[in-house]
């Protein structure tokens, strides 16, 4: 078949492409890290210096693997929400997901000024209600108002209205706080230590898989809801599944990486574009090895090569992603399909 | 003679339906669907058809009252058994995924396949069955964006016809087909009935129903009037059903005429039926009756370079080589 060796294609390449910019992104800084220097150091040919160690162990792998994760779980929030409203323009930052997790973090960072270990889970946990949060609201509007638009509306209306909130409680802040706030709604992947990655690994990987194994289910309600339930599929199951991890893929990444706009909306069109295929069992693999891809390349250009300096991350990805956006609506207008 | 209970594959118990209690649409139904039998359900728009069908099929829950399959209430059946009996093909389908034909029929399957929905050899098989029997076999890689109104409910249908259960359940088929599309589709389901499966299906087309159905099922106010097609003809339910919106159903013919102003009688005669069965329907479709002997007269002349038409009146006859020029003639007339 055609479209199979099509898909299979695609894969190969993009899972090529990542390994490319894995390496190139590890190797890029002010101290140079090599594939050949990496292999010689597992292999026992040659020794790693001791910084190029720490630097390796403790800044560029914790930070590709971020990368990583982040790049895996939005696109796969954006689908799920794609697929579930039935709407293209869904994902977790224009449905207010990422909104209520910011406001949990606001909430630990601006109000309660907490740090160290305890930060670090309060601030998870406070993202993770946010986002389930505006997902339960989500979730109940929806049951009433079968109108996709009006959920749309209702998502930016909660996004803009928990921003106002959460611009109040800056102002009223201490200086300190409001600083460590803003530097971490511009958005970073630099800052994940050791203990947040773990809580991130533990947190998305099960999920990711456990989304792996509701791509049938998702193909199902391509056609809406009453047809996945002629077709044996317990709805109410699979939206209270796919909301849950939603809001703890979304909700995670946004807790230590800061609000990443446009990956969770703009990477699964890259996907679909590049398949041709909406089948999620393809569709959804495709869509996080695309994410890791651009997550990547994303960071890449944030650490902006042969300089010193680092963009904030959610400006490259906005940059990348708006851009896919602008073209989906207006490709929209002729073809109104998922 | 009365149906066993091991013929009723459906059989509805005092069903009442409607979106709140207090104010249901239709009330106290009591019906029933054979085993490889075609229901067809009648109704204007907006009296509960899509919704009798959704609470049939627990889509919807019914107000009051049961809805049993093959002899055991509905919500019994967990939703994958009720997948393996009951498919349905709606009538709104506004947003399609992009899909091609083949991963669209495919989804029917998915009551039967595995926690990854791979398909299996005979899985495909089905498929291009299916599609066969829908007369699309060779649309399998085709994309559903690519397809007319026509073929992509035809695809709709064939998806509903691999999921192989002994009833399918169909809300306005035919609702946006055109009339060789709509008696293709007709067609369609006549012959999955005939492959023993039972068909409920609703529709606002009376004429195509007469001709196909087993059984209908017709709402009229709030009751639901249950027979054959001819025995709710018999009934004089037609005319009464249509009394208010300016049609009459005939029931010598069985043909519904515009109830329009009656412009008086023709004495018809000619010696072909055929021309005489359309210059019948001509006249009646401007308001004149056929009657012997009245005043005006048309005759039929079939020679072999043509029909021709002679209207003979008070002084004088016309003779018109079309019928279009004859009814033009009695219109201005």
């Amino acid at each position: 078949m055609r479209i199979r060796s099509r898909s299979l294609f695609i894969i190969y390449f993009l899972g090529l492409l990542l390994i490319a910019l894995f390496l190139l992104d590890i190797r890029l800084g002010s101290i140079s890290i090599t594939f050949s220097d990496m292999m010689g150091h597992l292999l026992g040919r040659s020794e790693l210096s001791d910084q190029q160690l720490v630097i390796l162990t403790k800044f560029r792998l914790p930070r590709v693997a971020t990368a990583l994760m982040a790049g895996a779980a939005l696109p796969v929030c954006g689908l799920q929400m794609q697929t579930l409203f039935r709407n293209p323009l869904a994902g977790p930052y224009v449905l207010g997901i990422s909104s209520g997790a910011s406001f949990g973090a606001a909430v630990v960072v601006l109000g309660a000024g907490a740090t160290g270990i305890v930060a670090t889970w309060s601030l998870a946990i406070a993202a993770w209600l946010g986002a389930g949060t505006v997902m339960l609201l989500l979730l109940f509007v929806s049951y009433r108002i079968k109108d996709v638009m009006t959920i749309l509306i209702l998502g930016i209306m909660f996004s803009s209205g928990l921003a106002a909130i959460i611009s109040i409680m800056q102002y009223f802040s201490q200086a300190s706080a409001l600083k460590s706030f803003v530097i971490w709604s511009m958005g970073s992947l630099g800052n994940v230590t050791g203990a947040q990655l773990t809580i991130m690994v533990w947190a998305i990987l099960p999920l990711l898989l456990i989304t792996l194994a509701y791509s049938k289910v998702l193909n199902g309600l391509m056609l809406g809801e009453e047809y996945a339930q002629t077709m044996g599929i317990r709805i109410q199951r699979t939206r209270l599944i796919i909301f849950a991890t939603t809001s703890i893929l979304a909700g995670t990444i946004t807790a230590f990486c800061g609000p990443i706009g446009f990956i969770g909306i703009a990477v699964p069109h890259m996907a679909r574009f590049l398949l041709n295929r909406s089948d999620h069992r393809v569709l959804m693999p495709a869509s996080m090895l695309t994410g890791m891809v651009v997550m990547v390349f994303s960071d890449i250009v944030s650490r902006l090569p042969g300089t010193e300096r680092i963009l904030p991350i959610n400006a490259v990805t906005s940059l990348i992603g708006i851009p896919v956006v602008i073209w989906l609506v207006i490709m929209n207008r002729k073809a109104q399909s998922l | 003679m009365t149906d066993s209970p091991a013929d009723k594959i459906i059989s509805l118990d005092r069903f009442t339906i409607g979106y709140q209690k207090g104010s249901a649409l239709l009330s106290q139904l009591n019906l029933t669907v054979n085993r490889g039998e075609m229901v067809a359900l009648i109704g204007r728009n907006g009296t509960g058809k899509s919704t009798l069908l959704k609470s049939m099929i627990g889509l919807l829950a019914p107000l009051k009252g049961v809805c049993m399959l093959d002899g055991k209430p509905f919500s019994e059946y967990t939703l994958p058994e009720r997948a393996r009996r009951v498919s349905f093909v709606s009538s709104q389908l506004t947003q399609l995924p992009s899909l091609t034909v083949g991963e669209l029929v495919g989804l029917g399957r998915m009551p039967y396949t595995g926690w990854m929905g791979r398909l299996t050899p005979e899985d495909r098989v089905l498929i291009q069955q299916a599609l066969e029997e829908v007369q699309m076999g060779s649309f399998i890689e085709r994309r559903l964006e690519c397809l007319s109104d026509g073929e992509r409910q035809r695809a709709m249908i064939a998806r509903a016809f691999v999921q192989d259960t002994p009833l399918m359940v169909l809300d306005e088929p035919t609702a946006f087909l055109d009339i060789p599309n709509t008696y293709e589709l007709i067609r369609l389901l006549s012959r999955f009935r005939d492959g023993g499966r039972s068909i409920v299906y609703s529709t606002h087309d009376l004429e195509t129903a007469m001709q196909c159905a087993d059984k209908m099922w017709v709402i009229h106010e709030d009751k639901i009037l249950e027979g054959a097609p001819e025995d709710l003809g018999l009934s004089g339910l037609f005319n009464e059903l249509f009394s208010t919106s300016g049609i009459s159903y005939d029931e010598q013919t069985g043909r519904f005429l515009f109830s329009g102003t009656q412009k008086g009688s023709v004495c018809l005669e000619g010696d072909r039926d055929e021309p005489l069965i359309w210059t019948r329907n001509a006249l009646e479709r401007l308001g004149y009756s056929i009657e012997k002997g009245a005043d005006r007269k048309i005759n039929v002349e079939s020679s072999p370079g043509g029909v021709s038409w002679i209207l003979q009146k008070e002084g004088g006859s016309m003779r018109f080589e079309n019928l279009y020029s004859l009814s033009r003639f009695l219109i201005q007339e």
